[in-house]
């Protein structure tokens, strides 16, 4: 009787324990449920770059996105703005990346590295699923300023790459202790140097789930250079397996 | 005393510094955070309409002149793709080009109906058929294409040398076309009849007898082996000829670098014999495109790309050619009709830098080299983006002996300045 007191005892510490302290790789899962909808969906957005406060440049895009049976998250991104560029494709399967121009009906296989080069790598800063290509650890509780400057309780996350080819080495990430939003996140690069610093804020009903609307990218090496992703026209819609690959490229329908 | 100022000053303002750097990166996050966002594009902006004019003005140095030549040349761009119901989908695309001074024997005024052709698909994408005139593009190579096998007589105007603006221009081919996708591949199969006997000089002309003056038969098959590989198969097979098989292949080698190969092999006559209508044997060659492009992260990208045609002239046939250069010029013209590699080999190398200096200022440059007689072409271009205008100043320079492939083109420097305008 004793020793059955004792079991009883010992199962409800460790499971209320559980229950009491998600693991780090738990929030990270739960934050990234919260940036992303757990569905096929596309999204309206709006890029607004800055340099020393003044802005520079805009371009809008749509991103048709799912997660895949592997779990990696892929997307179909369709560029509408500027009108220079309207109507050519960026898609990111994992590695497979391509670029589609619908004048020259020209598919260009694109390396990571060249897919950086442009805005769409800030949309992986968004949107990408981290919990999948990292290990988290907690490093602690911290209060920290959020995207609206207000002052938060966070957990602090320490990623590290747990699988090769992520675009990141590592990661610091910020999540609502509260209930695990994401709040601000620094991405570094295998050389440690800080590449960007993201700020989630504006967090609005879509899909199902307060889902922050809006994100600051600030540059690492020129804190000067700031792009705000705006999200917008949330839908959920069927993405079928076959639109992300390079040879549906040029029968993409937009909408 | 140097010293003593030294060591102590050194760690007081390395100190310093680790406390001003914190402080200066936290008041520019919370600058950043004060920052608004554009509007939201409207629906009206995302249409999938494209249009823009073009013009451009600049002067060529003449190699048999003793004058240079003024050019100039203004266009207008239009494209659309409409939803005409569930899965239906109408694409019309044209071009309209007034040159100066004109080709010889063409309109100084030049329309181009690049695309007009239905498409439908199935609910999930899998099924795809599309019936009109429809750019059907294939082959990873940046200069030399040998498997995209609808290329030939597609374009009406030159209005660049730079091989990827030069695809923006071209007619599509009447066709037939019939796609079946799964989740990493697809088969294509593509008929073109003939619909006229011959190419047509008239600049309004629909020039049906430029891309459909034989029937033609496409079958692709696309593979994806791994998220680094894929590959392309193609069986192409023309009226009176026996069929050519292809194959292309693009890889990922690291996070920098992708490599491209394309190949393909084929019975038909030699090029000198295509370009003189001459009765020549058909015999099966190849011809072969490979290359890597590498970028780095200061927004630098380098293509180094190697060419092959076994059909066309090796040097010393070249160089029997130059006692009559008419024929020269001839094999070259038939070489440009057909988007030919004229030499036996060539080599070509592409580069861009994005950000030259200012965030919206361009340069795209490239090195053709004839490997036979080491002729060259250069061009270089420098772009400014604006919004809704570019701005662009191009530089063409041919390089060679008289009797050499860019050596023995009229055209010894091309300057001009161009302006592009958005709506």
């Amino acid at each position: 009787m004793k020793s059955l007191g004792l079991f009883l005892f010992s199962f409800l510490l460790v499971h209320g324990l559980a229950w009491a302290a998600p693991s780090a790789d738990e929030i990270l899962a739960a934050s990234d449920s919260i940036r992303n909808p757990g569905r096929p969906f596309s999204v309206t957005v709006t890029l607004t770059e800055f340099q020393a406060g003044k802005q520079v440049d805009t371009s809008t895009l749509v991103s048709y996105s799912r997660t895949q049976q592997n779990g990696q998250f892929a997307s179909l991104i369709r560029f509408v703005l500027p009108a220079r560029d309207a109507g050519k494709l960026m898609l990111k399967n994992g590695n497979d990346m391509w670029f589609f121009d619908p004048a020259s009906k020209a598919s260009v296989r694109l390396s990571p590295q060249q897919r950086l080069l442009g805005q769409a790598s800030n949309g992986d800063v968004a949107t990408v699923n981290l919990a999948k290509d990292y290990k988290a650890t907690l490093v602690g509780d911290e209060e920290i300023q959020d995207g609206e400057r207000r002052t938060r309780k966070a957990h602090k996350l320490a990623l590290t790459a747990a699988a090769p080819d992520v675009t990141y080495a590592s990661i610091e990430m910020w999540v609502d202790a509260v209930n695990n939003r994401p709040l601000k996140a620094r991405f570094f690069a295998e050389s440690s140097r800080l590449l960007k610093t993201a700020y989630y804020r504006r967090f609005q009903p879509q899909l199902g789930a307060e889902r922050p609307t809006e994100t600051v990218i600030i540059d690492g090496l020129n804190p000067q250079s700031v792009t705000l992703m705006r999200f917008s026209d949330y839908a959920a819609r069927g993405i079928p397996d076959t639109w992300l690959q390079r040879d549906y490229l040029p029968s993409f329908q937009p909408e | 005393m140097r010293f003593f100022s030294r060591s102590v000053l050194c760690p007081f303002l390395a100190v310093a510094l680790m406390q001003a750097v914190p402080a200066l990166s936290a008041d520019a996050e919370a600058d950043a955070l004060s920052l608004e966002s554009a509007p939201e594009a409207t629906p009206e902006r995302a249409r999938n309409t494209k249009l823009f004019i073009e013009g451009s003005i600049g002067n060529a140095s003449q190699r048999y002149l003793s004058q240079s030549q003024d050019i100039w040349r203004a266009s207008l761009d239009f494209s659309h793709s409409a939803r005409l119901g569930p899965g239906w989908r109408g694409v019309i695309s044209d071009r309209l080009d007034h040159i100066y001074p004109a080709d010889a024997g063409a309109d100084a005024t030049v329309n181009s109906l690049r695309e007009a052709y239905l498409s439908w698909q199935s609910d999930g994408g899998n099924t795809v058929v599309e019936l009109g005139r429809i750019n059907l593009r294939y082959g990873p190579g940046y200069g030399y294409n040998p498997t995209d096998f609808f290329r030939d007589g597609s374009l009406r105007t030159l209005t660049t040398a730079n091989p990827f603006a030069l695809r923006e221009n071209r007619l599509g081919t009447g066709m037939l076309r019939a796609q079946r996708l799964w989740s990493d591949g697809s088969l294509s199969v593509a008929y073109s009849p003939k619909l006229a006997d011959r190419p047509s000089s008239d600049g309004w002309s629909l020039d049906l007898g430029s891309t459909n003056n034989r029937d033609r038969a496409l079958v692709a098959l696309s593979t994806q082996f791994s998220q680094r590989v894929s590959t392309q198969l193609l069986a192409y097979k023309e009226q009176g000829m026996s069929p050519t098989l292809g194959a292309s292949l693009t890889a990922l080698l690291s996070d920098a670098a992708v490599a491209h190969l394309e190949w393909s092999r084929g019975s038909e006559p030699d090029l000198l014999s295509r370009a003189l209508v001459l009765p020549g044997v058909a015999a099966a060659r190849n011809r072969f495109a490979g290359g890597i492009t590498y970028t780095t992260l200061g927004k630098l990208s380098v293509t180094a790309e190697y060419q092959y045609n076994g059909f066309a002239l090796n040097q010393s046939d070249w160089a029997a050619l130059g006692i009559t250069s008419a024929t020269q010029v001839a094999y070259l013209l038939e070489a440009q009709r057909r988007q030919e590699l004229a030499p036996r080999q060539a080599y070509l190398v592409y580069v861009t830098q994005k950000s030259l200096g200012l965030k919206d200022l361009d340069l795209t440059a490239f090195l053709r080299v004839n490997a036979g007689d080491h002729s060259q072409l250069a061009w270089v271009e420098l772009r400014h983006h604006w919004p809704s205008f570019d701005l662009a100043f191009q530089l063409q320079q041919h390089i060679g002996s008289p009797t050499s492939e860019f050596g023995i083109l009229p055209d010894r420097r091309v300057v001009q300045v161009l302006g592009a305008y958005y709506f």
